[in-house]
């Protein structure tokens, strides 16, 4: 009773955090929306606001918080809040200056109000002798220390904040011929996630431009292979592939075909005795390549089947042998003489075999 | 239709077979082909390739310096750039090509320097408006933003300026009006490239706030796989958000070296100390930070408030406070649940805990499990009143270190005996050691139990005081708690056995006020057939 009286003859004024709510007349508003959580605040009237806060569930007040902040118009609303704060910050200095009354009866408070506290006209009706009435009396002689206990705000640690990378200031080089590259406009300015390779692409360069150790090739190495098999499967799949693009070092014929050292047998001295007066058909002859590969091959004991290709690999086959070989290289310059160096003399020429 | 304009030149599948055909080319446009596929990497092998078979390309260090600047390769961008400019017949712009570099790597002051060289430009103009940011230079930073022209790039590196001082909305607002004005800008609107670096960081990021650690670290996985082994760009971007992700594992190693690198990774190694209690680090790391952003005044606000009640300093508690007001206060931060952190616990600082519960009240549905939202839940409960409900959450708190505070202690007792329980605040009593924080404990539970009529352990309680310090009060409160029992057991809310427990307590105390107090049990005693 005494509590309902108070609140009503409570002057309200309106304080820093109360909600305006637009009531529409022909609507009734629900009483739960009366007391806003904002105006419990007020320090005068602490008391009622701990009953409220002992009955009010938290859906209560979960409810009517968000929607204060819904009804705060945004931009200017917000500085006279801070403002507000500012006071309320220098007030509570003050308290607790003040710590020691202020404390007290902030204590005081909900122990006399507390639910199930002790109360001696509890026991005025127990029926007991004058001696033990006076007994009574000591539990009322020593009143109780109000122990103030101290609080600890444990603050909250914000989780990891995880870095999303730097905006885009345009500090960039341009290119050197002043051509526009679009980068940061058209296509976000980052390397895409596929780089080269740089040790596999100069392999790749040097194998392309026969310029074999030109440059030297980087060699990296890896920690813990054991931890980066993807990129060893990388390295290995470039490599190969850069292999496979090489012609291969051997060619498997599908028919027979005589070795390369049965070719470079001489020829028999009549026909060696021959080529001393008539020389080898050149390329001008009047017939097409075809039947071009097919003299030669027939005068080099190659024989020809469906396909020239392999054929044509064993005829070039046979005249690298020749070219490298030291003892035809020496025999060629030392007498330059054709009797030794017929088959060089025949095919020797390599303009006369290059079909270009 | 746009995107499918752009994608030729983002696209990172298609080239293997291509390339090769391209190698057929003309020499001069192959180094074009690898810069269309941003192949950094290849384009700066083939240049070095063509010098060191003695093609002398034009400009060749220059079209070096550009790939390894775009590569995010610094310092060799330096270096070639730097090695331009001792050339003779250098242009003169190289030097604000060099100073970008400084500029990324850090070297604020040679960037300078070395921009000052370089004739009047626009990308001068920018980098000096950057520099002036840097530096903290307002005037400067004025002049240098008046020199912003109305093209594209000067507005987008002003926009940046505008999101780094964290104006968001102005840097919105210039990237809406570009990107109305160029609808094929996409390279403005992250999200929507599939094999982007940028992107998928990005969203690695988002799956971090969104889902959890896992997750994000699973997209982020998904990056690794698809870039290639030498690609080094966003390397300490992806480290540091490993770290992040894996819930600061390897925080030490990582981010002490990306400090200032990357702005983020000051502030994870000072949420990694206050994770690990190392308040004193966490301080020292931050002391020094002005702090722009939310996130910013937050950590300086929790590292302040953390170090002020270790230190029990008023100053940095003061200081706590406000920044907790300030995030708690504003526009962007009022609604998220940092900010309602932020207002409670501005609002605990004070000691307004009808206040500090409103909202904690709004986002206690977030921290269910949470030690820390606990602790500080209930201590505001219990603060106003709501024993019941205090000691419930209590309860809910797993932490052993805060179990073992007294603060928990002293309050979880004082919920227990407001709550009738006051044997549970009495086991409180026994299993701490003896020391001040025991002595504290049992004034508590001897002067909270008087005042709810729990006297037996009131009683017992006072019996200890008053061995371990001879104030008369402790007498007083002892006499009162014996007689209080009395007085439950003859309501019949004690059974009557207890009282035989009373008589030693009451004559542990040399008092002649004993005597008295022991004959009138005792005739009551006898009179109810009571044995004493």
């Amino acid at each position: 009773m005494e509590k309902a009286e108070r609140q009503k003859t409570k002057l309200i004024t309106n304080q820093p955090y109360d909600e305006s709510l637009e009531v529409n007349d022909s609507e009734e508003v629900a009483s739960v929306y009366t007391p806003t959580p904002r105006e419990t605040v007020s320090r005068k009237s602490r008391r009622q606001l701990r009953t409220m806060a002992n009955n009010s569930s938290d859906e209560y007040e979960e409810d009517s918080k968000p929607k204060k902040k819904e009804t705060q118009p945004a931009g200017q609303q917000g500085t006279s809040e801070n403002e507000e704060e500012e006071d309320d910050d220098d007030d509570d200095d003050d308290d607790d200056d003040s710590d020691e009354t202020e404390s007290d009866e902030d204590e005081g408070e909900p122990g006399s109000a507390l639910e199930g506290a002790y109360d001696p006209a509890d026991y005025d009706h127990l029926p007991v002798t004058a001696e033990i009435k006076e007994l009574f009396q000591y539990i009322t002689r020593y009143t109780p220390q109000t122990i103030e206990l101290d609080h600890k705000l444990k603050p909250f640690i914000p989780d990891f904040i995880p870095a999303v990378g730097d905006i885009d200031a345009f500090l960039k080089v341009p290119r050197p011929d002043g051509k526009p590259d679009n980068l940061g406009l058209l296509v976000l300015d980052e390397p895409c996630t596929k780089q080269s390779d740089p040790t596999v692409l100069s392999l790749w360069l040097s194998e392309n431009s026969k310029q074999h150790n030109v440059s030297e090739v980087k060699v990296k190495s890896l920690e813990n292979p054991e931890k980066n098999p993807k990129v060893i499967e990388n390295w290995i799949e470039s490599i190969s592939e850069l292999h496979r693009s090489k012609p291969p070092a051997t060619v498997h014929y599908t028919r027979p075909m005589p070795d390369i050292d049965t070719l470079m047998q001489e020829w028999p001295p009549e026909f060696e005795e021959l080529l001393g007066k008539v020389s080898l058909p050149t390329a001008d002859i009047n017939c097409d390549l075809g039947e071009y590969i097919d003299i030669i091959c027939g005068i080099l004991d190659i024989p020809v089947y469906k396909s020239r290709i392999h054929s044509l690999h064993v005829l070039f086959t046979l005249y690298s042998e020749f070219k490298n070989s030291q003892h035809f290289k020496a025999l060629a310059e030392g007498q330059k003489s054709d009797t030794l160096s017929v088959p060089q003399s025949g095919t020797g020429d390599p303009e006369t075999l290059t079909f270009d | 239709m746009i995107l499918s304009r752009v994608k030729p030149a983002v696209g990172g599948e298609a080239p293997a077979s291509e390339k090769k055909k391209k190698n057929k080319g003309k020499k001069t446009s192959r180094v074009e082909d690898y810069l269309i596929q941003r192949d950094y990497l290849g384009a700066i092998t083939l240049l070095e390739f063509q010098r060191s078979a003695g093609e002398r390309e034009e400009d060749a260090d220059l079209w070096l310096g550009y790939c390894a600047f775009h590569l995010g390769d610094y310092r060799r961008a330096m270096e070639e750039y730097r090695a331009s400019t001792q050339r003779s017949g250098c242009p003169a712009d190289v030097w604000v090509y060099l100073a970008c570099t400084h500029f990324f790597l850090g070297l604020y002051k040679e960037a300078e320097e070395a921009a000052l060289k370089a004739p009047k430009s626009q990308l001068q103009n920018r980098l000096l408006f950057h520099l002036a940011h840097k530096f903290n230079d307002e005037k400067k930073l004025m002049g240098f933003h008046q020199n912003l022209e109305d093209v594209t790039e000067d507005q987008l590196s002003l926009a940046s300026i505008h999101y780094m001082r964290s104006h968001y909305q102005e840097a919105i607002d210039i990237y809406k009006r570009i990107l109305l004005q160029n609808r094929d800008f996409l390279a403005l609107n992250v999200y929507s490239i599939p094999d982007s670096t940028i992107a998928l960081n990005l969203k690695a990021c988002n799956h971090f706030r969104l889902y959890n650690g896992k997750a994000a670290e699973a997209e982020l996985k998904n990056l690794i796989d698809i870039s290639s082994s030498s690609f080094e760009f966003a390397k300490e971007l992806i480290r540091h958000n490993l770290v992040v992700f894996r819930g600061g594992e390897g925080a030490l190693q990582v981010l002490p070296p990306l400090i200032d690198v990357i702005s983020e990774a000051r502030l994870n190694l000072v949420i990694y100390y206050l994770r690990q209690d190392d308040v004193q680090e966490a301080y020292n790391l931050i002391k020094d930070l002005e702090p722009t952003t939310p996130q910013e005044y937050i950590l300086k606000g929790v590292v302040n408030a953390a170090l002020g009640q270790e230190v029990g300093s008023r100053d940095h508690l003061k200081i706590a406070q406000q920044f907790f007001q300030l995030v708690g206060g504003s526009a962007s931060e009022c609604d998220t649940i940092p900010g309602r952190q932020c207002m409670a616990s501005c609002f605990f600082l004070l000691r307004q805990f009808e206040d500090v519960l409103i909202y904690l009240n709004s986002v206690k549905s977030y921290f269910y499990n949470d030690d820390t939202f606990n602790f500080n839940y209930a201590q505001a409960k219990a603060a106003v009143g709501n024993y019941r409900e205090a000691e419930e959450v209590f309860l809910l708190i797993q932490s052993e270190k805060i179990k073992n505070d007294y603060v928990y202690l002293s309050w979880l007792a004082r919920c227990y005996i407001m709550n009738k329980k006051a044997r549970l605040a009495w086991e409180l009593y026994l299993k701490m050691e003896t020391s001040a924080e025991s002595f504290s404990l049992l004034q508590l539970i001897a002067n909270d139990c008087y005042k709810m009529g729990q006297f037996y352990y009131s009683a017992k309680a006072f019996d200890i005081l008053e061995r371990l310090d001879q104030n008369p009060e402790y007498w007083e409160g002892k006499r009162g708690a014996c007689v209080g029992i009395f007085q439950l057991i003859l309501a019949g809310r004690e059974p009557r056995e207890t009282l035989r427990e009373v008589l030693p307590l009451l004559r542990n105390t040399g008092n002649p006020q004993v005597e008295y107090i022991i004959r009138a049990l005792k005739k009551w005693a006898k009179d109810n057939r009571v044995s004493l």
